[in-house]
């Protein structure tokens, strides 16, 4: 699975109206993509729908970056695939 | 102001004028179940048109319609953000219901289990008052903010309140009006259960919505919004702007009688009117003009009838009196705030809208309804009145601006 590609969609589904090509992994969710803490709210509960995960408030916590959003997915699910 | 006859007031007054019904079958949902199947939904709406993308996926439709319509009413007064203090711009908007759609979205989820689904801004939606707030953070408006949840009276008493913030010297300038949108399937069911939806028109459903007619059966349900910008007179002078009349009087009470019936005799009703008429100082002879609540209902357009009579006594027979709901259905809470609107624009164009689809007199509604055809006249004073479930009224009377 593309994460990448799965994450973007997902910001495009919370912030309707959004240039895509500003979706990249140095973008900061709040200052370059308008993203408020409850824009992130919805993205974790949206993420969530797509990849039957559970992204915990603390771990969203320390999301800044499209990239940081992308790393945490991919940590979570290679610890879902150990166990 | 948004109706199912359009949005935008000058397509809703050419409507109203040519006695055009905004009545169709319900398309929302299927209401093939119910013995009422029709309703005044609102048509050519793009919230986009009003707010980004964002803001029409986040909030109910009865949000959206209030912020058209106040951005659509702020426009027309010619105020600037920055113009006035902040902190002295009000926003007061009535619902009867607030959010229906978003609410019957996310309970579907939860009984599906998917509770984690519900998305963080349903309960922002469920605050009926985030209608007043949000339409505060467009505009900056500092200033007092209420959200009268009071069924069919919340856009008269938003608007009426809001006049005595001003009166009062709480504001200089209020954004004031209502907003429902209530076509949904609880909304309907509970109301085509409870008997007060018409049941025989689904086949003609611009024929349905007729008050005062003898065949009356039932009101129609529909939605919208409509806000008007009120501001202290002195300001308004002196920034010359565009005045439409004056919010002369208001008064409120409860007939403290039944949930859904109006005192039989319009005891309540009658009282309201009186107060309302004696806080602005006007005496019944100078009334011109009654907008009428005029449901379609059988009770209380007898009710609204004896409730006249006693006010007016033997010039009733002589005093103009029509219900806009003959046309956009019941809008709810939204529908005092449009009717107040279409009063300013009866003195302000000295034309009455007609009731339409009156064709049999009913000897218990016996006065001059306006039927069917618009009519030339000098209106100087209206009384407009709004009478809603729990036995709640609020009449406003709303006059020409004769000049400083």
């Amino acid at each position: 699975m593309d994460v990448y590609e799965v994450v973007k969609k997902a910001i495009c589904k919370v912030e309707p109206g959004l240039d895509e090509s500003k979706i990249v992994p140095a973008a900061l969710l709040k200052e370059d993509l308008d993203l408020d803490s409850l824009d992130r709210v919805e993205l974790a509960l949206t993420l969530e729908d797509e990849l039957g995960l559970y992204l915990q408030d603390e771990e969203m916590g320390n999301i800044f970056t499209v990239g940081d959003v992308v790393a945490l997915i991919e940590s979570k699910l290679k610890v879902e695939k150990k166990s | 102001m948004v109706t199912p006859l359009g949005t935008g007031v000058d397509k809703n007054w050419s409507a109203l004028c040519t006695g055009r019904s905004g009545i169709g079958p319900i398309t929302r949902f299927d209401a093939s179940p119910l013995r009422c199947q029709i309703a005044g939904e609102v048509k050519d709406f793009h919230p986009t048109d009003f707010v980004d993308e964002k803001f029409a996926k986040r909030f109910d439709p009865f949000i959206q319609y209030a912020m058209a319509a106040s951005v659509m009413a702020w426009e027309d007064s010619g105020l600037k953000m920055g113009q006035y203090d902040p902190r002295r711009i009000a926003v007061v908007i009535g619902t009867a219901c607030g959010t229906n759609s978003y609410f019957e979205h996310a309970h579907r989820l939860v009984l599906q289990g998917d509770l984690r689904k519900v998305p963080p801004f349903f309960l922002l939606n469920d605050s009926g008052n985030m209608v007043a707030a949000v339409v505060a953070i467009r505009f900056g408006a500092k200033g007092p903010n209420h959200c009268p949840m009071e069924a069919c009276v919340a856009g008269t008493s938003a608007i009426g309140l809001a006049s005595k913030l001003i009166q009062y010297d709480e504001a200089d300038v209020a954004i004031a009006g209502g907003a429902d949108a209530g076509i949904t399937p609880t909304c309907i069911a509970s109301l085509d259960n409870l008997g007060a939806l018409t049941t025989k028109r689904n086949s003609e459903p611009e024929k349905a919505s007729r008050p005062f007619d003898a065949d009356r059966d039932g009101f129609v349900t529909s939605e919208g919004s409509g806000i008007v910008v009120l501001e202290a007179l002195d300001t308004a002078l002196r920034r010359e702007a565009k005045i439409y009349g004056e919010i002369a009087g208001f008064a409120s009470n409860c007939d403290a009688y039944h949930y859904t019936s109006p005192t039989p005799d319009g005891a309540g009703q009658a009282e309201c009117m009186h107060l309302a008429l004696k806080d602005a100082g006007v005496a019944p002879e100078d009334v011109d003009y009654i907008n009428a609540h005029g449901t379609s209902t059988i009770l209380n357009d007898i009710a609204e009838t004896r409730a006249i009579k006693k006010v007016f006594g033997s010039r009733a027979k002589n005093v103009a009196i029509s219900s806009n709901k003959s046309m956009t259905g019941h809008m709810w809470g939204a529908s005092g705030a449009v009717e107040a609107i279409f009063s300013l624009l009866t003195i302000k164009n000295g034309i009455i809208p007609p009731t339409i689809n009156y064709e049999t007199p009913d000897p218990e509604c016996d006065l001059d309804y306006v039927p069917n055809r618009a009519r030339k006249a000098k209106v100087d004073i209206v009384l407009s009145n709004s009478f809603g479930f729990g036995g709640v009224n609020a009449v406003l009377v709303l006059k020409k601006f004769e000049g400083a």
